[in-house]
C-alpha cells in the first residue's frame, strides 16, 4: 500500500467520525428540550470541529499539490450560489458564535475556476474570519480589473502590520518554515497561483478597512 | 417548478450506520417523510429494481463490493432510474480525484463529506430546480428525439439565461451525437474565442477526430495534456486518435500513462491491455486485463473477452495451465451465459492445442462452432475476430477467412473495426494485401446499396425490396443493410399495402439492429416508421 493510500484510507474514516460529531453537535443545539448552562462550551467544540475538518482538507489538498497529483479543472461556475453554499455551510457556526454572516454579490455573476478547490480556500478563511471578528463577516464576489475577487472582511482587530505586504507562495514557503506564518495563507495562496488565463496568474492580498473595518482576505482569479 | 422536497422519495446508500442516522435525521428536518437506506450495492440494485426514487444520496466509499460509481453506472447502463431521478455523490476528498476519468456517467453532483444540514438543503433545492429546468431537454435526448431537443436548446440560448453555458455545451454534445462536427466544431469555437476552457476544448478535439483530421485532433488532446496532466478523457481520445493514424505503440504508451494515473477506470485497462496484446506485449497486456477484472467484478463493465484474453496472455507468460485457471474463473464468473460459454470454448481450444492435447483442443473448438452458430446475429463483431484466430490455430484457415470476410460484410462503415480485422488478417497471414481485400468487398457493399437505394428512388419499389432481401441474406450482421431493407420494405407496403410476413421480416431486421446498437439514430427513426404505417393501416 502506498502512503497515498493510507492517508486518502485515513482522512476517509476520520472524516467520517467528523461528520458524526458536527451533526451530532448540530442536532444538539437546535433541539428546543436541551439545555445547557454553559452553551458557549458546545460552540467551542463546533468550533474546533470544524477547525479540524478544514485542516485535513488543507493536509489532503497540500499532499496532492506537493506530488502533483492534482491540476486545477476550470469549470463555469454561478458564483452567487456558490457563495451561498459557503454561508449555508458555516452558517450554523456563525449563528452560535452570534456572528451575522452575509454574501454580497450580483446573482448572475460567473466566474471560471475550480470550484472544489477554492471551495475548500473560503472555508478556510470565513472559519478564520468567525474566530477573529468582532460581530460580522461579509463574503462577496465581483469582477474587477479582469479578475474574479472573492472577499472575505470582517470588523474584528484587522491583520497585523508585517501580515499585509504583498507575498508570493515561495515567501511563505520559507516562512511557514521558520514557522513564521500560518499554513492557511500558503494554502490559499498555492491555489489563487494554479488559476491561470492567458498571461494572467492568480494572487491574494491581505488588506484593513476595506469596506468593514477589520482584516479583508481577497483572492483574486484570472 | 420542482415538485416540493416533502413529497419525494428518498434513498440513502451508506455503509456507515451512524452516517445513514444522520442523513436521515437531516432530510426528516426538511419535512421528507419517504426515505429508505441500505448500506451496500446489493441492497441498493433490490431497492432500485422494485421501486422508483426522486433523490439518491449515495457514499461513494462502500466498502466491499460495488462502489458508487458502479452503482449509478449500472442503473444508469439498465435505465433503472430515469433521467429525472437525482443522484448526488457523497465523497471523502473534495476534489474529485478518486472518481475523475473519462466516465460515461457522471452524478448530478458530488458533495463533501461533512457537510451541514443548510449546506444540503441548499445543494438539494437547486438541483431540483435544475432537474425541472432541463427536464424537458434530458427527456427529449433519452428518447433520442434530438430535433425535438435541438429545438428546446435554441430556444433556451436564444433566451440568454445566465446558464445558457450549460446550454450550449448540451447542443454541441448533441451535434457530435449526430455527427455534425462542422457545427460543433463552430460552437466549441464560439466558446473558446472568449474563454480557454476544457470542455470546449475537449470538444474541438473530438469534432476534428469526427471529420477524420487527426492530426489537428492529436494536437489539441496533446496540447490539453500539456496543461493538466490528469485530465483523463484527453488520454483515452489522444489514444483513439493515434490509433487512427496507425500509431498503436504510442497510444499504448498514453494508456499506460493514463492508467499510471487513475487505475480505477475498467474500461481503460481493457483497451491498454487489448492494445497491448496486438502490439505483443504480453506482460503490459497481462496486468491491464488482472486489473480490469479486479476491478470490474461488481461493474456493468465486466465482460467474458477480459478473462478470455488473460488466460491467453498468461499462458504466453507463464503457461497453459495458469490459463485454464482463468477461463474456470471465467465460467464461475458468467455461469449461464452463452457468449461466455463461447469465449471458454474457443480460448481453451487454443490453450489445449498448444498444451499438445489436441483431442481435447479439437472437441473445444467444435463446441465453439456450435455456440457461435446459436448466437447468430447476437454475437458481437469482436468476436469473429477472436473465433479466426482460434480457427487458425486449429488449421482451419479457409473457416478463419470466412470469420474475417464476414466480418467486413457485417461492419462495411466501421472504420475502426475494419482497422482490427486488416490488422488480423496480416497477423494470420491470410491475406497479402488486406487492405485491398477490405476495400474489394466494401466496394460490393457499397454499391449493391447504392443500386437498391436508386431504384427506389426511381419508383421500382419491388425491384429494390428483391434486392435488399437478398442482401440482407448475405449479411445478416450488417446494420445499415438491415435498415435500408426494413425503409425499403416499408416504402413499398407504404405504396402497395401491408403484407403481414414482410411486417415481421421489419420487425426481425430492426430487431437486429437493436441488439447490435440500440442508441441507433436511424433505428429509431424506423421505429417510428412503422408504428405510422400500421397506424395508417388501421381502419
Amino acid at each position: 500500500m502506498k502512503f497515498y493510500d493510507v492517508l486518502a484510507s485515513l482522512i476517509h474514516d476520520m472524516k467520517n467520525s467528523l461528520s458524526m460529531v458536527v451533526h451530532t453537535l448540530e442536532q444538539m443545539t437546535e433541539d428546543p428540550s436541551f439545555h445547557y448552562d454553559k452553551p458557549e462550551r458546545v460552540t467551542a467544540l463546533q468550533n474546533e470541529a470544524n477547525r479540524l475538518n478544514n485542516n485535513l482538507i488543507e493536509l489532503l489538498t497540500l499532499y496532492n499539490i506537493e506530488n502533483e497529483r492534482i491540476s486545477p479543472t476550470i469549470e463555469d461556475v454561478d458564483v452567487a450560489n456558490f457563495l451561498e453554499e459557503v454561508i449555508a455551510e458555516n452558517h450554523a457556526s456563525a449563528e452560535a458564535n452570534h456572528i451575522n454572516l452575509f454574501a454580497e454579490c450580483d446573482p448572475d455573476l460567473y466566474g471560471y475556476f475550480d470550484e472544489g478547490l477554492v471551495r475548500g480556500v473560503m472555508n478556510n478563511l470565513v472559519g478564520n474570519g468567525l474566530r477573529y471578528t468582532r460581530d460580522t463577516l461579509c463574503v462577496s464576489a465581483s469582477q474587477e480589473d479582469n479578475y474574479l475577487v472573492l472577499r472575505v472582511e470582517d470588523n474584528g482587530a484587522g491583520y497585523p502590520k508585517e501580515m499585509l505586504a504583498a507575498q508570493s507562495s515561495q515567501d511563505l514557503h520559507r516562512d511557514i518554515a521558520e514557522g513564521r506564518t500560518q499554513l492557511g495563507l500558503y494554502f490559499a495562496t498555492l491555489i489563487a497561483e494554479m488559476h491561470k488565463n492567458k498571461e494572467q496568474v492568480g494572487f491574494i492580498r491581505l488588506e484593513n478597512g476595506y469596506k468593514l473595518t477589520g482584516g479583508c482576505f481577497s483572492v483574486w482569479l484570472p | 417548478m420542482a415538485t416540493k422536497i416533502e413529497q419525494l422519495h428518498f434513498l440513502i446508500i451508506d455503509d456507515y450506520g451512524d452516517m445513514r442516522g444522520v442523513l436521515r435525521n437531516m432530510l426528516q428536518s426538511f419535512g421528507v417523510t419517504h426515505i429508505d437506506s441500505v448500506a451496500n450495492g446489493r441492497e441498493a440494485m433490490a431497492l432500485i429494481e422494485s421501486k422508483r426514487y426522486d433523490v439518491i444520496l449515495c457514499d461513494y466509499n462502500l466498502g466491499d463490493g460495488r462502489d458508487g460509481q458502479q452503482i449509478l453506472e449500472e442503473i444508469r447502463a439498465r435505465r433503472l432510474v430515469g433521467v429525472s431521478t437525482v443522484f448526488v455523490m457523497i465523497t471523502a476528498e473534495n476534489t474529485r480525484l478518486m472518481v475523475m476519468g473519462a466516465v460515461e456517467y457522471e452524478p448530478d453532483s458530488y458533495l463533501t463529506k461533512p457537510f451541514t444540514k443548510d449546506l444540503l438543503a441548499q445543494r438539494l433545492e437547486r438541483l431540483l430546480n435544475r432537474k425541472a429546468d432541463l427536464l424537458e431537454i434530458e427527456n427529449a435526448i433519452d428518447h433520442k428525439e434530438y430535433d425535438v431537443a435541438n429545438a428546446l436548446l435554441d430556444k433556451r440560448i436564444e433566451e440568454n439565461p445566465k446558464n445558457v453555458n450549460e446550454f450550449i455545451k448540451l447542443k454541441a454534445d448533441l451535434c457530435i451525437k449526430a455527427g455534425a462536427y462542422d457545427q460543433a466544431e463552430a460552437i466549441y469555437s464560439g466558446v473558446l474565442v472568449q474563454r480557454e476552457i476544457a470542455w470546449a476544448r475537449l470538444g474541438i478535439g473530438k469534432a476534428y477526430f469526427g471529420n477524420r483530421r487527426y492530426d489537428e485532433a492529436k494536437m489539441v488532446f496533446q496540447g490539453l495534456l500539456d496543461g493538466n496532466e490528469r485530465f483523463m478523457a484527453a488520454y483515452d481520445w489522444l489514444a483513439k486518435t493515434q490509433l487512427a493514424l496507425d500509431e498503436p505503440v504510442q497510444a499504448q504508451k498514453v494508456l499506460e500513462t493514463a492508467t499510471s494515473h487513475s487505475a480505477k477506470a475498467i474500461v481503460r485497462q481493457r483497451a491498454l491491455g487489448e492494445l497491448a496484446m496486438a502490439n505483443h506485449d504480453e506482460k503490459v497486456a497481462e496486468h491491464a486485463f488482472s486489473q480490469a477484472i479486479h476491478l470490474g467484478k461488481y461493474s456493468i463493465y465486466k465482460h467474458p473477452s477480459i478473462y478470455a484474453n488473460l488466460a491467453k496472455t498468461k499462458a504466453t507468460n507463464a503457461n497453459g495451465e495458469a490459463g485454464l485457471r482463468v477461463l474456470r474463473d471465467l465460467k464461475k464468473a458468467f455461469k449461464g451465459n452463452k457468449e461466455a460459454d463461447l469465449y471458454s470454448s474457443m480460448t481453451e481450444a487454443v490453450l489445449q492445442e498448444d498444451m499438445g492435447n489436441s483431442v481435447r483442443a479439437r472437441s473445444c473448438m467444435d463446441n465453439a462452432h456450435e455456440l457461435y452458430k446459436e448466437l447468430g446475429t447476437k454475437a458481437a463483431p469482436e468476436l469473429a475476430l477472436d473465433m479466426a484466430r482460434s480457427c487458425s490455430k486449429m488449421g482451419e484457415l479457409d473457416r478463419a477467412q470466412e470469420f474475417l470476410q464476414q466480418a467486413v460484410k457485417n461492419n462495411h462503415s466501421d472504420e475502426a473495426f475494419l482497422k482490427q480485422v486488416g490488422a488480423t488478417l496480416a497477423d494470420l497471414g491470410l491475406s497479402d494485401d488486406p487492405n485491398a481485400l477490405i476495400a474489394d468487398i466494401k466496394k460490393g457493399i457499397v454499391r449493391l446499396n447504392n443500386r437498391g437505394v436508386e431504384l427506389a428512388k426511381q419508383g421500382k419499389l419491388d425491384e429494390a425490396m428483391l434486392l435488399f432481401e437478398e442482401a440482407v441474406d448475405g449479411m445478416p450482421g450488417n446494420k445499415v443493410v438491415n435498415l435500408n431493407a426494413a425503409r425499403i420494405f416499408m416504402l413499398q407496403m407504404k405504396k402497395s399495402g401491408i403484407v403481414p410476413k414482410r411486417i415481421d421480416q421489419v420487425r426481425e431486421y430492426l430487431t437486429r439492429v437493436r441488439q447490435m446498437d440500440s442508441e441507433n439514430r436511424t433505428l429509431h427513426k424506423m421505429d417510428r416508421m412503422l408504428k405510422q404505417l400500421l397506424d395508417g393501416a388501421k381502419p
